[in-house]
């Protein structure tokens, strides 16, 4: 027997997926006069239309909007998971390995630095003291969440630092093409050791594949990807562009390379999102990419995809009963430390001024989106707890916000 | 060696000027065209071979050297045996070589581009400006459109004198001095939260900042007579140059030389310079401002 959503099932799918993206746009756009980010008024939807408020004051019609059993769960899981693999997609586009070396030395350290010190701040921290995040101290589960946490604290959010910049000028000035660099290099080293955390945590995996084999499969992938793979997508384009409808061929081709070079990771036991990754950097990297059909692509996930994930988010926990005070703090001190310090090391290292690379360093400390992205995989992977999730949100929200004031003060 | 004289020292006039000697069937054109430009520029000109020297050798640069006009007594041949790229630069620098003239190819086979032919190399490592010849001909040199880098960097401004100096030598009235948009980023950052006339706007606002940007540039330039034509581009710095060169038939594709060291990575994941090696739209001018 085929399971088929019934003909209730289908108007509540249809329903919640209109409530969750008119009211989130609502918020987003009320939070644009207050010059919040956009993903910030998605997730306080989320918290006003999941558990923590509408669920609390009308459980009846939440559970009628947002049913648990039956088939809508599936079948948003389903939305949500493609959600993140195309929001992983157009990441991946605006990433640009040409522009760490261009801009040299300084992005190079920015980079490294930037990465390492805050990887190593989190990793010791949980590894040591796993009981502050309730982590069991058997040495698989704890090295598995040291590695995350390391990783959560490494990685910044090309976006929102892209907005920052661009709302203070900034743009393209030395210190925001070493800002923007330096992202796309923590996004792209984030998301590859994201990847193998994750495929760390498939049991049946690890029994049958060494470590070293995934390692390898990740390196692999990345480089046939970043090199033939980018190359072909290269001399493929200009053709897609001119003899296909435009820009419905270019859409569909590149939305189709995005989910066949993600199926095809996901088979090979590395997590879905790193194929989406990968392919848009090949994809964005091209320069016969027309900024047209990079922009259509953009506001079909940034305005359809985006809103549904970042509401789901709310819908799935709780975030008054799982906000931990200790935890929050902890979180947000080691990122706040970690992330300016070692961007702020690696920018006077790469020749900048103490206030320049202050001001890189705070730059570099935007979380976003991406931090949200990967703390909800971490969350569905059983790799953290809510309250450790909760922590990340708030970590990532508020990073976001005192990202560009800070920044100010070390530029005037 | 001695290489205070190099530093500082302007990227034109162009007072020795170098050919590369290969004995390849381009080699006379080649060395008929670089007289003709050290001609036009009054520079002495230097006939460098990198590889044994043999009777045979010596003989067949003399015919070559007879067929193209040169004057043995007006310029010098030096003769080393090495590595062709390292020890072509080395004696630049000895012979404080002004512009060093090449013979390449447009396209190279993927192989040979990714392990890097001696023109290429040497471009991307020479101290002293570097022109590219990709199709040179026994018929005298008749440029008529230059286009000129103008991107926001220091180096810019000498790459401009160095581009309007050659133009009034060779006569050229088309100098097209062009300075390319891209921002990376923008197409995320605009998408979620910005109305179409801000999305305008902020577009708008790139433009013309890159021609203001330009415009302070040319105002420092010594531009005599020439007709300049300033364009704001979109596209990638390099490939947008190079596809615009191709674009108006221009004959000599004028740019910075590059800031950084370039290596393979800088060939994999091309930017700026790298498009353009990575098939010549023209003949090349690689200036080295050496600031």
């Amino acid at each position: 027997m085929v399971n088929q959503l019934t003909h209730t099932e289908l108007i509540v799918l249809l329903l919640s997926i209109s409530t969750m993206l008119i009211v989130s746009r609502i918020f987003a756009e009320l939070g644009k006069r207050l010059k919040l980010p956009v993903v910030m008024g998605e997730l306080i939807v989320g918290i006003i239309l999941g558990p923590t408020i509408f669920g609390m004051l009308y459980p009846e019609a939440f559970d009628f909007l947002f049913p648990k059993i039956g088939n809508v769960p599936f079948a948003m899981d389903g939305i949500f998971k493609l959600s993140v693999i195309m929001l992983l997609f157009v990441a991946g586009m605006e990433v640009q390995l040409s522009l760490v070396l261009k801009q040299g030395k300084v992005a190079v350290y920015t980079s490294m630095f930037s990465m390492i010190i805050p990887f190593f701040t989190g990793f010791a921290v949980a590894w040591f003291f796993p009981e502050i995040f309730s982590i069991s101290n058997e040495q698989g589960p704890k090295l598995l969440f040291s590695l995350f946490f390391g990783t959560a604290l490494s990685i910044s959010a090309l976006p929102v630092i892209a907005r920052i910049l661009m709302d203070m000028n900034l743009f393209k000035t030395n210190i925001g093409m070493v800002i923007i660099a330096s992202a796309m290099f923590n996004d792209l080293i984030g998301w590859l050791i994201f990847s193998f955390i994750l495929s760390l945590t498939n049991t049946t995996h690890s029994d049958h594949i060494s470590l070293w084999y995934t390692v390898a499969y990740i390196l692999g992938f990345g480089l046939f990807m970043l090199t033939i793979g980018k190359k072909i997508i290269d001399k493929t384009l200009p053709w897609m562009q001119t003899k296909l409808s435009w820009p419905g061929g270019v859409l569909s081709i590149s939305l189709g390379i995005c989910l066949l070079s993600a199926a095809f990771t996901e088979s090979i036991n590395i997590h879905a999102i790193l194929g989406a990754f990968i392919a848009g950097i090949a994809f964005g990297d091209s320069v016969h990419l027309r900024e047209q059909a990079r922009e259509i692509i953009h506001q079909f996930v940034t305005n359809f995809f985006a809103p549904l994930f970042f509401v789901s988010i709310g819908l799935k926990v709780n975030f008054i009963e799982n906000f931990n005070p200790l935890i929050v703090t902890i979180v947000l001190v080691l990122a706040f430390a970690g992330k300016v310090l070692g961007a702020t090391i690696g920018a006077r290292l790469g020749g900048m001024s103490r206030n320049h690379a202050l001001a890189v360093g705070f730059g570099m400390n935007a979380r976003g989106a991406m931090e949200i992205i990967l703390g909800t995989l971490a969350l569905n992977a059983g790799l953290i707890s809510k309250p450790i999730f909760v922590a990340l949100i708030i970590m990532a929200l508020i990073t976001s916000l005192t990202s560009g004031p800070l920044m100010k003060r070390f530029i005037d | 060696m001695d290489l205070s004289k190099l530093k500082k020292r302007p990227s034109y006039p162009f007072e020795t000027i170098a050919v590369a000697v290969s004995f390849s069937p381009r080699c006379q054109p080649l060395l008929q065209q670089a007289k003709q430009i050290s001609d036009v520029c009054r520079a002495s000109l230097l006939l460098l071979h990198i590889g044994e020297k043999t009777k045979e050798k010596e003989k067949e640069l003399e015919e070559i050297m007879d067929k193209s006009g040169i004057n043995p007594n007006h310029s010098r041949v030096i003769w080393m045996e090495g590595e062709p790229v390292d020890t072509i630069l080395k004696l630049c620098k000895l012979n404080i070589v002004d512009l060093l003239i090449l013979g390449a190819l447009e396209k190279e086979n993927l192989l040979k581009f990714y392990l890097g032919s001696i023109a290429r190399n040497i471009s991307r490592k020479a101290k002293c400006s570097v022109l590219l010849l990709t199709n040179p001909t026994n018929a005298p040199i008749k440029f008529k459109k230059f286009v000129v880098n103008g991107v926001d960097n220091p180096k810019t401004i000498h790459t401009i004198n160095t581009s309007l100096y050659l133009a009034k030598l060779l006569k050229i009235k088309d100098v097209s001095i062009v300075n390319e948009v891209d921002v990376p980023g923008l197409a995320m950052t605009i998408a979620e939260d910005s109305t179409a006339p801000q999305t305008k706007e902020i577009k708008k606002s790139f433009t013309e900042n890159s021609e203001e940007v330009l415009q302070l540039v040319i105002e420092k330039c010594d531009i005599g007579n020439i007709n300049l034509n300033n364009k704001i581009i979109k596209g990638k710095p390099g490939y947008a140059i190079s596809k615009f060169a191709r674009d108006k038939k221009a004959d000599l594709l004028i740019i910075n030389s590059p800031d950084t060291h370039l290596n393979l990575f800088d060939r994999i994941f091309a930017h700026d310079i790298e498009y353009v090696l990575a098939d010549l739209p023209s003949n090349v001018l690689i200036v080295h401002s050496r600031v």
